[in-house]
């Protein structure tokens, strides 16, 4: 690995989740706010974390074992939040239980 | 909200996070010395840049540490709906740890090194970082957990009374207690050394204080926010799972260059890259208890606090953890200025934040106050927030300057080491960094402040709007 494309695999990894983090956060705050704007945001969020993902294989000088973790990752980010809403959500229809 | 008594325990609690807030203010001034060591070398005539770091990372762990020790001192009793166990004893503990901290804090000081045998790792310094605390102290600091642990385990006990947060929380406590005992064997062997240290640091780290910080945080949902238990404990086993699940074998990405076995890094890499998910789903979380309560809750900076330790965390360990956790860029960036932009912002996130929020609700129970809010509260939590993120960013650029220059260029000759530190982006990075420690200790002198007075002080509130006479409607 050269010096440049360290600092450019490095980038490009930290980009891949600060985009991932933006998608969930819009997401969630679409949700909240019950508005679809954010919603479309969240998803050009997770377009950029795609096209992270896409320049992290084609870019980087990583073995392609990492680069198959990060394609992996990259579609798990994409459920990852809305599973978590729904998830909220269920959890909060519960009735209250007594503490053992 | 909260109406309780204080019970004893809950002001021994208090005694903790005084403690724990002073140790933050040493921390920080030990901190600014280093910085300032970095620009302006020999900045303290008589105190090394060696002993300076030990006083910030050893302070850093002890603040904590108090923090979370206060924190169930002080919730514990809300779950047991009873005092703790063994009052005495633990404050007796505290003193007597105050004390152990202040003598380990004057050694280092006044007395540095030692010759380098066995009474030197009794009496001054065990020479492993994050523990260098002399051996004596050690074993009292072991004994401190062992009080802590007697205290809850026998009041669960007594009380015959336990929740899914008490059983994670006594779980955890083992681990807790027997991961520091690894302080102690000098080993000779430097890789089997390390592969045992990582042991104590990691875990303590990213799986006995994470658990330990999830409990806490499951009590105060559910004093802050009037979170149901249910939900409370479902996601506390959720995020257990996740986070042991990935932070356990995520210990691999510090035995990359210790000697440890080269599968070390497939394992540590994949379960590193995995760690930001169970922290994704945190911000989640934390931004569905806003929409929830629409911002609006009795004490808005423990929210706010509470908001930026979720943020925080996804940001310092999720994104600046993940740039350098790969083995082919972490074999540059390792023991940079990169690896301590990323420690900075996650310690600050996962724990610092956590912390603060704790004694905020902590001290609106104490004076009984129907809400917090105010003015204080806002400035402290921006500067200290814009300080840190000041600090991790220039100490990402001269992080990056090192690795780029002295590792991936330099070869990581003692002659590109020097080139390194004399790269203006490398220097202006360290005085960027101090001037935003400045800023970070400005902050904590106004979250002093506010800690001091919130709820005590009168707020002045805008006046209302005036009522236009002689209008349509009179």
């Amino acid at each position: 690995m050269t010096a440049v494309e360290l600092i450019v695999s490095s980038l490009l990894l930290g980009g891949f989740v600060a985009a991932g983090g933006a998608y969930g956060i819009l997401l969630s705050l679409g949700h909240a706010l019950r508005d679809a704007r954010w919603r479309r945001l969240a998803l050009a969020a997770y377009a950029v974390q795609c096209i992270f993902a896409v320049a992290v294989v084609v870019f980087t000088p990583l073995d392609w074992w990492w680069k198959l973790l990060i394609g992996a990752s990259d579609a798990a980010y994409y459920f990852v939040p809305p599973m978590t809403w729904r998830y909220l959500i269920s959890l909060h229809d519960l009735p209250e239980e007594s503490s053992r | 909200m909260i109406a309780q008594p204080a019970y004893e325990s809950q002001r021994l609690g208090m005694k903790y996070f005084a403690a724990a807030i002073t140790l933050f203010g040493v921390m920080i001034v030990a901190g600014l010395a280093a910085a300032a060591s970095y620009v302006v070398p020999g900045f303290l005539p008589g105190l090394p840049f060696s002993i300076q770091k030990i006083l910030h990372i050893d302070t850093l762990i002890i603040w904590l540490l108090m923090g979370f020790l206060g924190s169930i001192y002080y919730l514990l009793p809300l779950e047991y709906k009873r005092d703790l166990v063994g009052m005495k004893l633990a404050n007796a503990v505290f003193w007597i740890f105050c004390g152990t901290v202040a003598a380990v804090a004057l050694t280092f000081i006044f007395v540095q090194i030692g010759p380098g045998t066995e009474k030197t790792l009794w009496l001054v310094n065990q020479g492993r970082k994050y523990v260098e605390a002399p051996r004596w102290a050690s074993v009292i600091i072991t004994i401190g957990i062992a009080v802590f642990m007697y205290n809850v385990i026998a009041t669960a006990v007594l009380a015959k009374r336990m929740t899914g947060v008490l059983w994670v929380l006594i779980a955890d406590l083992v681990p807790l207690f027997a991961l520091y005992l690894i302080a102690f064997p000098a080993i000779t062997n430097m890789s089997a050394d390390q592969f045992w240290w990582w042991w104590l640091v990691h875990f303590w780290v990213e799986a006995t204080w994470e658990v330990l910080m999830a409990c806490i945080v499951a009590i105060m949902l559910m004093q802050l926010l009037n979170t149901k238990r249910n939900i409370v404990e479902t996601w506390l086993y959720i995020e257990v799972a996740l986070v042991l699940g990935t932070g356990v074998l995520g210990i691999g990405h510090h035995y990359f260059w210790i000697g440890a076995p080269k599968y070390w890094m497939g394992i540590g890499g994949l379960f590193s890259a995995l760690e930001p998910l169970p922290l994704l789903g945190m911000v989640v979380h934390a931004i569905y208890d806003a929409g929830e309560h629409k911002m609006q809750v009795a004490n808005r900076p423990a929210f706010f606090w509470m908001l930026a330790e979720a943020f925080g965390n996804f940001i310092g360990a999720g994104i600046w953890g993940f740039m350098i956790t790969l083995p082919q860029v972490n074999m540059f960036a390792h023991g940079t200025q990169w690896t301590a932009s990323h420690g900075h912002f996650a310690f600050w996130g996962a724990y610092g934040c956590g912390v603060i929020t704790v004694i905020y609700l902590a001290l609106q129970h104490q004076r009984k106050a129907e809400s917090f809010n105010g003015t204080a509260w806002k400035w402290g939590f921006g500067m200290l927030n814009l300080g840190m993120i000041g600090m991790a960013g220039a100490l990402l650029v001269s992080g990056m300057t090192q690795a780029f220059y002295e590792r991936a260029i330099g070869g990581s000759t003692l002659s590109a080491f020097i080139a390194a530190q004399q790269n203006p982006w490398f220097v202006e990075g360290m005085w960027m960094r101090l001037a935003s420690g400045l800023l970070f200790a400005g902050g904590y002198f106004v979250l002093v402040y506010d800690f001091l007075t919130i709820g005590r002080r009168v707020e002045v509130t805008a006046p209302a709007a005036p009522v236009l006479s002689g209008s349509a409607g009179d």
